[in-house]
């Protein structure tokens, strides 16, 4: 009787095993993807999941390699700490050749240096500090940073005939990255920077800082903002009666900012590389596919994590079946005119994507192309 | 003349301050008039935003149902809260463990569980995201008042702050319930010694001050157009200033200093940079610890 016992002990034990074997030898190619999916970002990083999911189902239903990609989640919560500790996981996992993420400069910066002494590609969809890429030559980024939004940004201005300009920004290095390089470009075509404030990301009440911005009389404000802090600020700006053109970066460009303010959204410029209502047939496909999840077009960060994951998995075809962490490296590097839906795409000498900005501006509750 | 730019100044920090305060009155009754270590109230507030918020997109009724629907879930909150993370240590009721301060300060780590199981828990149901309202319930259609703008909401949230202040008063020095709140607020033994039911007076004062809490979350959240779980904590932490700069146990003595904590950030934003302002009020915290540790208002021994 205990015989028997211990017979149907040892068989149920030993029966997952037997199922998992075979599973673990079709060689499944092993991503990670660091990212926020709790805590105050969670939106972004949930975002970014829908969008890897999106990627990665349409790649292993296309059959490009005889084997299924994996890709792991791991919640960072925008922490700094907890980027290491995931950074190092990944590291350990020998399974692991590559890793998206994370979602904010610092956390992508501090797990960049774990990555940097164990070798291991790291591709962030929005990382956009200055220094992220030039940690090591393992680092790589699928968005433009500052140094190329700033001054086009501050050409569009000037060309519109705006030279005294008020510019805020969320006191963060992204937010100081935003500053300088609009600062530098406009100083350089004969405008003026009239007034520079940082405000803590997430402040409720714009009020203060707008009446102080009114007081200096600009001909425009450039912002350095993401969505929500968009809405609250042109809501209030509205409120107070004040009615000067606001530009922003491509960070402010979210269907959310005219759910959120509605109509007080309404003449907000900004730059970017994604347009949902694209022609283009890549756009189109990751539009309708991301509505059917999500039933509301995608922002651009979105656009720019489902181009990284694609952007990945494109360096493991080139590799497999040599899929090695530096084998995709080299794979990454070699990434030219890759066809994203934020456009094409090349990864230049230092690491640096080479994308097209277009200007966009809220026409009617809606972000539209335009030409000034 | 004063220059119009710091009357509009004055304004907008005068209103910040009437926001704090709103927050502030609940949170002074709960933690420091009864004196019960409690930090759940910023979650009070942040799901009585959110109730009201399904209220509005499920049935659309009128502001003002909206409000009392929100106070009475408010006033269901406090109960339940006070069933889950106070209650159970208050099981004991030998002398020593009424006496006992660990007993009693115990509750911080249960309502800061609770806090953090409510946030997580809406993060997990409604994502992190600040949630779209319908514009028609936005309290924030601006008033000119010649060369000032104010909005709607400043009115409503003032006169709400001032029809809780003016009420608390007159319950807690008028009637028997404030009377039997300031009995236990001051030794909870001699309270049921005397005969007070200390049990019912404790759920009472919950009842109360998370009503007043949730009220200022929808009227907050609406204000702003801003509702998402992590609303509480920046509003929770100022009206904890706000409390202790008062002398913790008076309200109008936390009314004040939130009103001078709104004036003092909506003027800092003047003369130093805005991501400076919350420094002000911070500094004024450790500048009244280290030359008034009673607080500004706290000189009495009376907790009211």
């Amino acid at each position: 009787m205990t015989l028997t016992r211990r017979h149907l002990v040892a068989l149920a034990l030993a029966a997952p095993a037997a199922f998992a074997l075979p599973a673990a030898a079709a060689e499944t190619v092993k991503l990670g993807y660091q990212l926020p999916l709790t805590g105050n970002t969670a939106q972004y990083g949930q975002d970014f999941k829908t969008a890897a999911e999106i990627a990665l189902a349409r790649f292993n239903a296309s059959g490009r390699i005889p084997a299924k990609v994996e890709i792991v989640f791991e919640d960072s919560r925008s922490d700094a700490k907890e980027g290491v500790t995931i950074a190092r996981k990944f590291v350990d996992d020998e399974k692991i050749v590559g890793v998206l993420g994370d979602f904010t400069s610092g956390v992508s910066m501090a797990a960049a240096q774990v990555y940097k002494e164990a070798g291991m590609p790291q591709l962030s969809q929005t990382a956009s500090h200055p220094d992220y890429t030039k940690i090591s030559e393992w680092q790589f980024r699928n968005i433009t940073t500052q140094a190329g939004e700033g001054p086009y940004n501050a050409d569009w201005m000037v060309a519109k005939g705006y030279k005294k300009v008020a510019v805020i920004a969320e006191q963060t290095d992204w937010g100081q990255s935003v500053t300088k390089y609009f600062a530098d470009e406009i100083a350089a075509k004969g405008g003026k920077v009239v007034l520079t404030e940082y405000f803590n990301r997430g402040l409720p009440d714009f009020r203060s800082l707008l009446t102080k911005i009114q007081r200096e009389k600009p001909d425009a404000i450039y912002t350095g903002f993401f969505y929500e802090d968009a809405a609250n600020f042109l809501k209030q700006m509205k409120q107070l009666g004040i009615a000067i053109p606001v530009y922003s970066t491509s960070a402010a460009h979210n269907q959310k900012v005219i759910e959120l303010a509605g109509a007080d959204a309404e003449g907000l410029s900004l730059t970017t590389n994604f347009l949902p209502n694209s022609p283009k047939p890549e756009v189109k496909e990751f539009v309708a596919e991301w509505v059917k999840v999500r039933g509301a077009e995608p922002g651009q960060f979105p656009a720019q994590a489902f181009d990284a994951v694609n952007i990945m998995l494109e360096a493991v075809v080139k590799t497999y079946p040599k899929s090695t962490r530096a084998a995709i490296r080299d794979a990454l590097a070699a990434t030219k005119d890759f066809p994203g839906v934020t456009g094409s795409t090349t990864f230049g000498a230092d690491r640096e994507p080479v994308k097209q900005l277009s200007k966009v501006r809220i026409v009617g509750g809606v972000f539209t192309p335009v030409a000034d | 003349m004063i220059d119009p730019y710091y009357l509009q100044q004055l304004a907008i920090g005068l209103s910040q301050g009437v926001i704090y305060a709103l927050m502030a009155i609940g949170f002074t009754l709960i933690f420091g008039v009864l004196n019960v270590v409690n930090f759940a109230h910023g979650e009070v507030y942040t799901v009585g935003a959110f109730a009201g918020l399904l209220l509005i997109t499920a049935f659309a009724p009128p502001f003002l149902v909206v409000l009392f629907a929100v106070l009475a879930f408010g006033a269901a909150l406090g109960f339940g809260l006070e069933r889950i993370a106070f209650k159970p240590f208050r099981r004991f009721s030998d002398e020593a463990s009424l006496k006992s301060r660990a007993m009693r300060e115990s509750t911080l780590m249960s309502s800061l569980a609770v806090s953090i199981v409510v946030r997580e828990g809406l993060e997990i149901g409604f994502g992190s995201q600040m949630q779209t309202l319908p514009f028609d319930y936005l309290i924030n259609k601006p008033i000119e008042l010649g060369p000032v703008t104010i909005v709607t909401g400043d009115v409503i949230i003032f006169a709400v702050a001032a029809v809780m202040l003016g009420g608390l008063q007159y319950l807690l020095k008028r009637t028997r319930i404030g009377l039997s709140i300031r009995a236990v607020s001051a030794n909870p033994l001699g309270a049921k010694y005397v005969g007070i039911d200390t049990d019912r007076t404790i759920i009472t004062t919950f009842a109360l001050g998370s009503m007043m809490g949730a009220g200022a979350g929808i009227l907050v959240g609406l204000y702003y157009g801003a509702i998402f779980p992590a609303m509480g904590f920046v509003p929770g932490i100022k009206a904890f200033v706000a409390m202790v700069m008062g002398g913790l146990s008076s309200i109008p003595g936390a009314v004040v200093c939130a009103l001078l904590l709104g004036l003092s950030e909506g003027l800092a934003t003047t003369f130093i940079s805005s991501n400076w302002a919350d420094m002000v009020a911070y500094g004024f915290l450790i500048v009244t610890l280290i030359f008034f540790p009673q607080g500004l208002f706290g000189a009495g021994r009376e907790r009211v």
